[in-house]
């Protein structure tokens, strides 16, 4: 999957600066970076969310985009209508909410949940649905670690079964190391490092990198 | 001051004929006013909320401006509008209750238009963000937007509802205060008053601050629902 090259600047500032790279299909990429360093802007890009410079669309015509925004909204209807939103089988619904642990909440209103159960809540919806490439914004930073593990074991699944490309942002290394099988870091704007999990973590070959990666202990 | 307040509960527990139809013009009008006001000001509170146009800040900032007009401003204008040397005399609209009710719909659709706005500014881009990452059509984004405002459109209604309902200056103006014609609540706790007959003042008083008492806690009860 090509990513064509695109920039994003704010008030004269250029925030994003993207060169063109490829993303393996199947793969499940970590994101990692420090706050401001562009992750959450390339993701709204890539996810159409949010229009580059020019308008340039930095994704081939076809290909869908599943995204799981930062900060997960939550409709004005029950946790299980929110979740069926897409369609489909409600069945499938039952199943993702039991293995997220909000099955009692599906008669729930969801606007009135947690933060972490709103996150649940939201990628049991984002993964009622099928995608070329799914793009996760820190889904657990809300959630606490019970629910972390639920979700990082159904990421897993879902990828596996569904054979898409996926663009984790997270600002754990840990969690980058669990699920991802690559990385790319991201430095004032910049993609700045990219490669297998295990090397950008451990092998870095910017100095920036093993600086960011300092302050995680890895 | 004791026997005019029980004389007012008197003439509303009688159900005195002129109290009635000062409360049923009164009811004819600020419903009529704020049913129209809505019809007209949500559908562009929402569009001025939810889109990004040029010139999308200058007519919030017009919009806001018109939501602090003064009644008597308005009054004014529709009394040159429509008076004996007004372009829209011929019409004979003056001193109608028709004429209340569009002199009270340019008073308060920007108080409807204002309110939509700033509620959907608040939740367009949540939700539109929401419908893309989930891929749903334009259509169905729309129709989740409108289901965020359903009790915000409730919420100013009633709001739209309290401000014709209190509303005296315009009404005043172009309305006139004929008796058993046009004659609303304000206007007659005003004519009453003036006369020195306070036990009719009173009576409307009550009713007024009974009605607005109502009006407040379903907008605090609907506000409830609606905050998040």
């Amino acid at each position: 999957m090509k990513i064509a090259n695109f920039t994003k600047t704010y008030g004269g500032r250029k925030v994003l600066d993207v060169p063109e790279f490829e993303l393996k299909t199947g793969s499940i990429y970590a994101v990692i970076g420090a706050n401001g360093s562009g992750k959450s802007t390339m993701a709204k890009i890539l996810a159409g969310a949010l229009p580059s410079d020019g308008g340039i669309l930095p994704l081939e015509k076809g290909i869908s985009v599943g995204y799981m925004p930062q900060k997960s909204y939550a409709f004005r209807m029950t946790t299980q209508k929110n979740i069926l939103l897409r369609g489909g089988d409600e069945k499938k619904a039952e199943e993702l909410m039991q293995r997220l642990g909000i099955q009692s909440l599906a008669k729930n209103r969801a606007d009135r949940l947690s933060g972490g159960e709103t996150a649940r809540m939201a990628l049991a919806r984002l993964m009622m649905g099928k995608y070329d490439l799914v793009i996760l914004d820190e889904p657990t930073a809300a959630m606490d670690m019970e629910s972390t593990a639920l979700s990082e074991e159904l990421i897993k699944d879902y990828c596996k079964e569904t054979g898409c490309t996926m663009l984790l942002v997270t600002h754990s290394m840990r969690q980058a190391r669990r699920l991802g099988d690559e990385a790319i870091f991201l430095h004032g704007g910049k993609l700045w490092e990219q490669g297998p999990v295990e090397k950008v973590l451990f092998f870095p070959e910017r100095e920036e990198t093993a600086k960011f990666l300092d302050f995680y202990g890895v | 001051m004791q026997s005019a307040l029980e004389k007012a509960i008197e003439l509303i527990l009688s159900g005195n004929r002129e109290l009635i139809n000062i409360l049923s013009v009164t009811a004819k009008m600020s419903i009529s006013s704020s049913l129209i006001a809505l019809l007209i000001g949500v559908p562009i509170g929402i569009a001025l909320g939810s889109a990004s146009f040029r010139g999308r800040s200058s007519l919030v900032v017009i919009n806001r401006t018109l939501m602090s007009m003064p009644p008597v401003v308005c009054g004014l204008l529709f009394y040159m509008l429509f008076s004996g040397v007004g372009p829209f005399r011929s019409m004979k609209l003056l001193f109608t209750v028709k004429i209340m009710i569009m002199a009270q719909v340019v008073l308060i659709t920007p108080i409807v238009i204002g309110n939509m706005e700033s509620y959907v500014a608040a939740v367009a881009a949540p939700v539109r963000e929401t419908a893309r990452g989930l891929g749903l059509g334009k259509g169905k984004t729309l129709l989740l937007l409108l289901n965020e405002c359903v009790y915000q459109i409730f919420s100013v209604y009633l709001l739209a509802f309290a401000r014709a309902i209190a509303e005296v200056g315009a009404v005043s103006m172009v309305g006139g205060a004929i008796a058993w014609k046009t004659n609303v609540m304000t206007t007659a706790i005003m004519q009453y008053t003036n006369r020195g007959d306070f036990s009719i003042g009173i009576a409307l008083g009550i009713i007024l601050m009974t009605s607005s008492l109502i009006v407040n806690i379903a907008i605090s009860l609907l506000q409830r629902r609606v905050g998040r």
